[in-house]
């Protein structure tokens, strides 16, 4: 039997609740908690599919949206690849230091002391060994900053879509695998281009604007800015393939970048005690760093300080590469980095 | 004329990883409306999806979608929609990036990306809380971000691997009102499960493997049919079983009666639709009040008990 109109409206008047409390019998000041009148609001989610009739963009709109994904992360909080605020904040310390030579050519530029002012230009400004220095430089540069600015953003490129289960989710998608692969392996070269070779980009110019150099300086050291150019290219290619393939083969951030710092370091440890023990640098050749290192000295015209052939070297770095390239491709070509 | 090519087209596929045979000469075509893949731990369902979305390569046979091989050409997962069986997503995300994310991996635009998102979110019933990161969801909030993520760029067919694993009954309800509303509008729905009884409320359109083998394909009741070495069983609780039993017996697609239990009446029979057809003239005739009438063995779990259990 359903109840009168006046009896279900527990908005106003008395509920049933409140009559059964109201007895009369010393009970007046009893009190109960009754359903209030938002009771009755509800929400009902339209559970209708609406088919959508857009057109999904090109190949080029989907491989940047994956660039973007990874890249914007390190600028934006949410929606993008995650990068802990420390590892941004490392990121950015590096960026700083990378550019501190920048600062050091303007406070030079200041001097009007010519000893201060010779002093100054042999240490920061341009000339064949700033310009390695600033690229291939062991202690601070490829010591601290460019292995570990690598390792923080290589570490979870590949090897985070598996911990997460999201690279089964990308190749749902018209993803090829070549996609995939080229989007990661431009997103980690554009950061870690950005702060290797822009770094130096910025160094040289600064340099011409602070001393107001003209077109015969620019002619002068351009080959030379062009050689250190490329060397750091090379840097950021070597370290991305190596760091790309660590990462593939590797489920967790830590493991991939905790490797890719041994492999520039353990190589450098054992061709520097080899080389301590029995005065001989061809173990250099197993360093990814010493390999570019050499390759460098040549690009800039410098005194090299292995005794090893340049061939070596250079074939070193392409060793490494290509096996670091293979293995990023069969990892991802054989669809392995979808395994959890 | 032109003939449509199925969503779905497995042909003779086999895949085996080393000595363990994961699926054997699997053949199966299947095209519009809701299907349930099941079978036990080990049968092959999970294989069978991941060789459908190109995450594995056939060891023996061909997997067409729309007629394209997925493991050479992705071009048919713009039109596919898939959820995984891992619970796992981008837990920092809110529901509501995770998922523009995705569509955007189609070439979706950011506005539409976005208004998509937001509709899809709104379909799988989690629009109050799209903005809410992912790592603060429930299972069944999350199995619906999953769905949502398959269905952001409409495919037309969606592949479902166990979206009801570890859902409340509610999260459940939800999740297969929207299949079966996914089902109704045309698109191809491949679904995966291990809860009979809900798979059984959401389609009667089956494949059921085993041991990487595929036993059956097709309408459950008409597989029911074609068992005949396990005959029918239709119960009937009545005030009089063995009245109602010496009425049925002389009746010609009956050949067995029973009374499993104090009044209840069991009729054997070969052909359930001509046994159901003389139901209600049998009962009307023996004035016999019955209070129930059940298909005990013409459900699911039923059939793949006898299916299994047939084959092992």
């Amino acid at each position: 039997m359903s109840l009168p109109e006046e009896e279900l409206n527990i908005d106003g008047v008395k509920t049933r609740m409140e009559v059964a409390y109201g007895a009369g019998d010393g009970d007046e000041d009893a009190k109960a908690i009754v359903a209030k009148s938002e009771a009755h609001v509800g929400t009902l989610f339209e559970q209708t599919y609406r088919p959508w009739d857009g057109e999904l963009g090109p190949r080029w709109v989907r491989n940047y949206a994956i660039f973007r994904h990874h890249v914007y992360g390190l600028f934006r909080g949410t929606g993008h690849r995650h990068y802990h605020p420390m590892v941004k904040l490392t990121i950015f310390v590096i960026l700083l230091y990378s550019l501190l030579p920048v600062l050091m050519l303007f406070l030079a530029s200041l001097s009007t002391d010519g000893f201060m002012s010779d002093l100054f230009s042999r240490l920061w400004g341009i000339n064949r060994y700033n310009l390695w220095g600033q690229v291939l430089g062991y202690f601070p540069r490829n010591l601290c900053c460019w292995p570990m600015l690598t390792a923080l953003v290589v570490g979870g490129m590949i090897s985070d879509d598996r911990k997460f289960g999201t690279s089964a989710i990308y190749f749902s998608r018209p993803v090829t695998r070549t996609d995939y692969t080229v989007m990661k392996y431009i997103s980690v070269a554009v950061v870690l281009g950005f702060v290797i070779v822009l770094s130096y980009f910025v160094y040289y110019t600064s340099a011409i604007v602070f001393n107001g150099e003209g077109w015969a300086y620019l002619v002068d050291t351009l080959p030379m800015f062009l050689g250190g150019l490329i060397a750091g290219i090379l840097v950021v290619i070597t370290y991305t393939s190596i760091g790309l393939a660590l990462s593939s083969i590797s489920q967790s951030r830590f493991f991939a970048a905790i490797a890719f710092l041994g492999v520039i370091y353990g190589t450098k440890l054992l061709a520097l005690l080899i080389e301590s023990q029995f005065d001989t640098s061809i173990l250099y050749v197993l360093s990814p760093y010493d390999s570019l290192a050499h390759i460098g000295q040549w690009l800039l015209g410098i005194e090299p300080n292995y005794d090893h052939p340049l061939a070596f070297s250079l074939v070193s770095m392409l060793l490494y590469n290509a096996s670091a390239i293979a293995l990023l491709t069969f990892r991802v070509g054989t669809l392995e980095v979808t395994r959890e | 004329m032109s003939q449509k090519t199925p969503a779905v087209v497995v042909d003779q596929v086999s895949k085996w990883y080393d000595q363990v045979i994961g699926l054997n000469d699997v053949s199966l075509a299947i095209d519009g409306g809701v299907t349930g893949v099941l079978g036990p731990n080990g049968a092959g369902k999970s294989t069978l999806f991941k060789l459908l979305m190109g995450r594995l390569k056939p060891s023996q046979g061909s997997v067409k979608l729309f007629g394209e091989d997925p493991w050479v050409n992705p071009s048919p997962y713009r039109r596919i929609g898939y959820v995984c069986e891992t619970e796992r997503m981008y837990d920092w995300m809110t529901a509501l990036d995770f998922v523009s994310t995705l569509a955007r991996l189609h070439g979706m635009t950011r506005e539409e990306a976005t208004a998509r998102a937001e509709h899809v979110l709104d379909f799988v019933g989690l629009s109050d809380v799209q903005n809410k990161e992912i790592g603060k969801y429930s299972k069944g909030m999350r199995q619906r971000v999953k769905i949502a993520h398959a269905l952001v760029h409409d495919p037309d067919l969606i592949i479902l691997d166990e979206p009801l694993h570890g859902c409340d009954p509610i999260a459940r309800t939800s999740i297969m009102s929207v299949i079966r509303e996914l089902g109704t509008q045309g698109k191809t729905v491949l679904v995966s499960s291990h809860i009979l009884e809900e798979i059984e409320r959401i389609t009667e359109q089956i494949v059921i493997l085993n041991e990487g083998r595929l036993l059956a394909l097709g309408n459950l009741h008409a597989i029911r049919g074609l068992l005949d070495k396990h005959p029918h069983r239709i119960l009937l609780t009545c005030e009089d079983p063995r009245k109602l039993a010496r009425r049925f017996i002389v009746e010609n697609p009956v050949y067995g009666v029973r009374f499993p239990n104090e009044g209840q009446l069991e009729i054997q029979t070969n052909d359930l639709s001509a046994a159901h057809s003389i139901l209600p003239r049998v009962i009307t005739d023996s004035g016999v009040l019955v209070e129930s009438i059940d298909n005990p063995d013409d459900n699911l779990e039923a059939l793949l008990g006898y299916l299994i259990g047939g084959s092992s």
